[in-house]
């Protein structure tokens, strides 16, 4: 095993192994299903594509994340940012759902902006703040019920439809992907984002306008999480409290995995994808295998741990 | 050196001490001895090895080779704690006070008095009134949490808590230079309290006046060797600063324009920020090369800071063919009217992002120069690159390696390049060749000349004299936040940049 990864660039480890990892849950959970059922479902494409389509929202709400962790900090208030875009969208409905979700995203990815790099509040604590205001909000605005707002067809088609047999949620996914990764790779603004990262007083000193691009990076997670929530209402046919709760440990966890440091600097786009589908499969095979629900946090739990303890500690540079 | 002169006994000596840092040799094969009941001034430039003969005697630092002996028995410190339970107690220049603490709770941080195994508060209360009473200071209440009092005060504190230890030895780095001449009084009159109660009293200034004034030995180092020992008023001010200098000159300058009157361009007038610059006026032509000297912390950094739009509240005016000059960050003094540049002090920490590819490194400063729109066009990215690698003879793998894979001197032209690349009128250059070999040394010297040539106004602040004066077309030294002497041709040497540095021309005047 040292022999094969000595020649592969050390950011890019931590990707190698998670899809290894990713293979021997499809395998292992394919054993299982053999074994006691005869069947594999867990290699039929229909099976795959739909967990991808749930997948989706994740993935999407993950590569928002990925932006605000590139730049050592984090977006805490996605679950609140996600659910306040699906009920807006929802309750607005008609032609103007969608950008009026993707408007809260971009309002609350503003605040959360200014705060961290102008007020200089470390972010774990304002987006937390965030999100409780949100809450309060939505709370405020359903009056404590479920609303009643129903998801626009347009929602339900992009978020539970298919288009050449592929459900149309994996489209947008794989657009926002694209969207972040050439952000990433190919714009200036992307290039900042890790200069920021790895260390913002040198990057200030070469005349990068380090604030623009905090703000900037947590205005796109804020995007990303409406976008997600505009889905997921599509998905469920309309907005819920609290929908947007199991969405924050995976998405960190998923770009954690992916290889990029939680520290902010070293990732690629890649690695959040590959660690999103470990998350994904990892979850659909524990409940194939039938796991009741505490072994399943406690095995998902440790398998986070585990993967990032084999990581190591991060490659020290020294000069 | 005659010993007769001196009263009392060596109580620290130390044989033979080696200290080096990666390399680099700080101290070398160091005999020196100090005796109970003196007060013993140690001088030399910066780097001469002074904070590191103080490190290692107070257990910060241990050294390579050598003995040191306490009272004649040998010891060997690992911590400061041990340092301090043998009686060598350190006040260093960086305050070691927790702001958020009482000035009592400070005061008995390292032995807090107890009853029944809990820190006894009336007690630490009453030991800080007594030792701050001792050196005058009653007005401080031990109740005030050290973050509200004035700078002058902490350091104090911090006198209060190091005589709290019951020092044999008491070792005072630069401790008066924070402090108001009320407070400086108050410490004179301390040392000589110490003095006779036998205390040996170490004492490392860059203040003439006040080692003539206070000290009865004198210690002169340089490049890392213990030059000589003498009496208070054996050697004149003259040949101390020759001891203190006396080395040779190596690294080859490219040959200097003969002096002529530059035109001025980059003016700046009465340049003030908080306490640090008090009033700066220098102008710099197009193709000078101005040199900022004097001792360390002077206000240097805190200049070329101020006029690349980095600090807050700066007063004064920077004009540049006479249109004003304010910037308000480091993207404004690169992208506006006149284009500044600023290479910082400290190339890992502020200059590069050292996990980052040296290309990346490269472009920091110009990814807009590179884009067509939001975009990277990799054309243009690659011949910048290459432009710069080329440009300054980068001596790299693939520009696609980290940078931190590079020497000292190749980081160091790394952030030259990336800033070339932004086409300054003004250079600020902050100790550009610092830990670096004497090869790209000389290839920098090169460059700053080269870009004079072409008509840039460069500012280049140096620690090492040899560079002020191999390289400078005029030399401004700085004490105190101001600009004090300003040399020209012939008058750039060792001699006058040492003594306008330690201000001891004004000192005779006063």
């Amino acid at each position: 095993m040292n022999n094969l990864f000595s020649s592969i660039r050390p950011e890019n480890k931590p990707i190698v192994i998670a899809s290894f990892f990713i293979i021997a849950i499809l395998l292992i959970g394919t054993g299982y299903t053999l074994s006691t059922q005869g069947t594999a479902p867990l290699l039929s494409p229909n099976y795959l594509l739909q967990q991808l389509q749930t997948g989706s929202f994740l993935g999407i709400v993950a590569a928002g994340m990925m932006m605000v962790i590139l730049l050592g900090h984090i977006d805490l208030s996605v679950p609140w940012t996600l659910t306040a875009a699906a009920m807006m969208a929802a309750s607005v409905g008609g032609e103007m759902a969608l950008p009026t979700g993707i408007a809260v995203g971009l309002a609350v990815g503003l605040v959360n902006g200014l705060g961290v790099a102008y007020l200089r509040i470390p972010s774990m604590i304002f987006t937390l703040g965030v999100d409780s205001v949100l809450r309060g909000l939505m709370v405020a605005h359903t009056g404590g019920f479920a609303p009643q707002d129903q998801a626009t067809p347009l929602m339900r088609y992009l978020a539970a439809d298919r288009l050449l047999g592929v459900p149309v949620a994996i489209y947008v996914w794989a657009f926002v992907s694209i969207c972040i990764a050439v952000t990433l790779t190919r714009t200036s603004f992307g290039r900042s984002i890790y200069a920021t990262g790895n260390r913002e007083g040198a990057a200030y000193l070469s005349g990068i306008r380090t604030r623009l691009v905090i703000i900037g990076a947590f205005m796109m997670s804020g995007v990303c999480a409406s976008i997600a929530g505009v889905l997921l209402a599509g998905y469920s046919a309309k907005a819920y409290q609290g929908m947007g709760l199991p969405y924050l440990l995976p998405a960190i966890a998923a770009v954690v995995l992916g290889g990029t440091r939680i520290l902010g600097g070293q990732g690629r786009y890649i690695g959040t994808l590959v660690g999103v589908v470990l998350i994904v499969l990892l979850n659909s095979v524990l409940s194939i295998m039938q796991m009741p629900e505490a072994g399943r946090q406690i095995i998902y739990g440790s398998v986070i741990v585990g993967m990032l303890l084999v990581y190591g500690r991060g490659s020290k540079v020294t000069s | 050196m005659s010993d007769t002169t001196f009263r009392g006994v060596p109580i620290v000596e130390l044989r033979g001490i080696s200290k080096a840092f990666s390399g680099a040799k700080a101290l070398e094969g160091v005999d020196f001895s100090c005796r109970s009941g003196s007060t013993h001034a140690i001088l030399g430039e910066n780097g001469a090895g002074k904070s590191t003969l103080i490190k290692i005697m107070s257990g910060v630092l241990q050294p390579d080779t050598g003995e040191m002996y306490l009272n004649g028995q040998p010891v060997r410190f690992r911590s400061p704690a041990e340092a301090a339970k043998s009686g060598i107690v350190c006040i260093f220049q960086e305050l070691s006070l927790m702001p958020d603490l009482t000035v009592a709770d400070n005061i008995s941080i390292s032995e807090p008095p107890r009853r029944f195994g809990l820190i006894d508060g009336r007690e630490q209360k009453r030991r800080a009134e007594e030792l701050l009473a001792r050196i005058r200071c009653e007005d401080i209440n031990p109740n005030a949490l050290v973050r509200d009092l004035s700078l002058s005060r902490r350091q104090m504190v911090e006198i209060a808590k190091a005589l709290g230890m019951n020092p044999k030895v008491l070792i005072l780095d630069e401790a008066t230079s924070a402090l108001t001449s009320r407070d400086v009084e108050t410490v004179y009159d301390l040392l000589g309290d110490l003095k006779d109660e036998d205390v040996a009293s170490l004492f490392i200034s860059h203040r003439m006046h006040e080692v003539d004034r206070l000290c009865d030995t004198l210690s002169v180092f340089r490049n890392g060797n213990h030059v000589d020992t003498f009496g208070k008023g054996e050697r004149s001010p003259g040949e101390i600063v020759r001891m203190m200098i006396g080395r040779d000159v190596e690294a080859h300058f490219p040959p200097k324009p003969e002096p002529r009157e530059a035109t001025p361009y980059f003016e700046i007038n009465n340049l003030s920020w908080e306490n640090r610059l008090n009033g700066v006026d220098l102008s710099i032509g197009k193709g000078e090369i101005v040199g900022l000297g004097g001792l360390d912390g002077q206000g240097q950094k805190e200049l070329l800071l101020a006029l690349f739009g980095v600090l807050r509240g700066v007063d004064g005016k920077v004009t540049a063919d006479s249109s004003s000059v304010s910037p308000s960050s480091p993207h404004d003094a690169k992208t506006g009217k006149t284009r500044i540049a600023l290479v910082p002090e400290d190339r890992k920490t502020e200059g590069l992002m050292l996990p980052m590819s040296i290309a990346d490194n490269l472009l920091a400063s110009s990814f807009d120069k590179v884009s067509t729109g939001p975009f990277i066009d990799s054309g243009k990215e690659r011949t910048a690159v290459e432009d710069g690698i080329r440009k300054l003879q980068i001596k790299i793998n693939k520009a696609t390696d980290a940078v931190a894979t590079l020497s000292g001197g190749n980081q160091q032209k790394v952030v030259i390049a990336k800033w070339l690349m932004t086409g300054p009128d003004v250079i600020l250059l902050n100790d550009p060749t610092r830990g670096i070999d004497v090869g790209t040394k000389q290839e920098i010297y090169k460059l700053m000349r080269d870009l004079a040539d072409e008509g840039k106004a460069i500012l280049f602040y140096s620690t090492d004299y040899a560079e002020l004066i191999g390289c400078c077309d005029r030399v401004a030294i700085m004490y105190d936040g101001t600009i004090t002497t300003q040399l020209t041709g012939d008058s750039i040497n060792e001699e006058s940049i040492v003594s306008a540095s330690l201000n001891i021309n004004s000192q005779s005047a006063a």
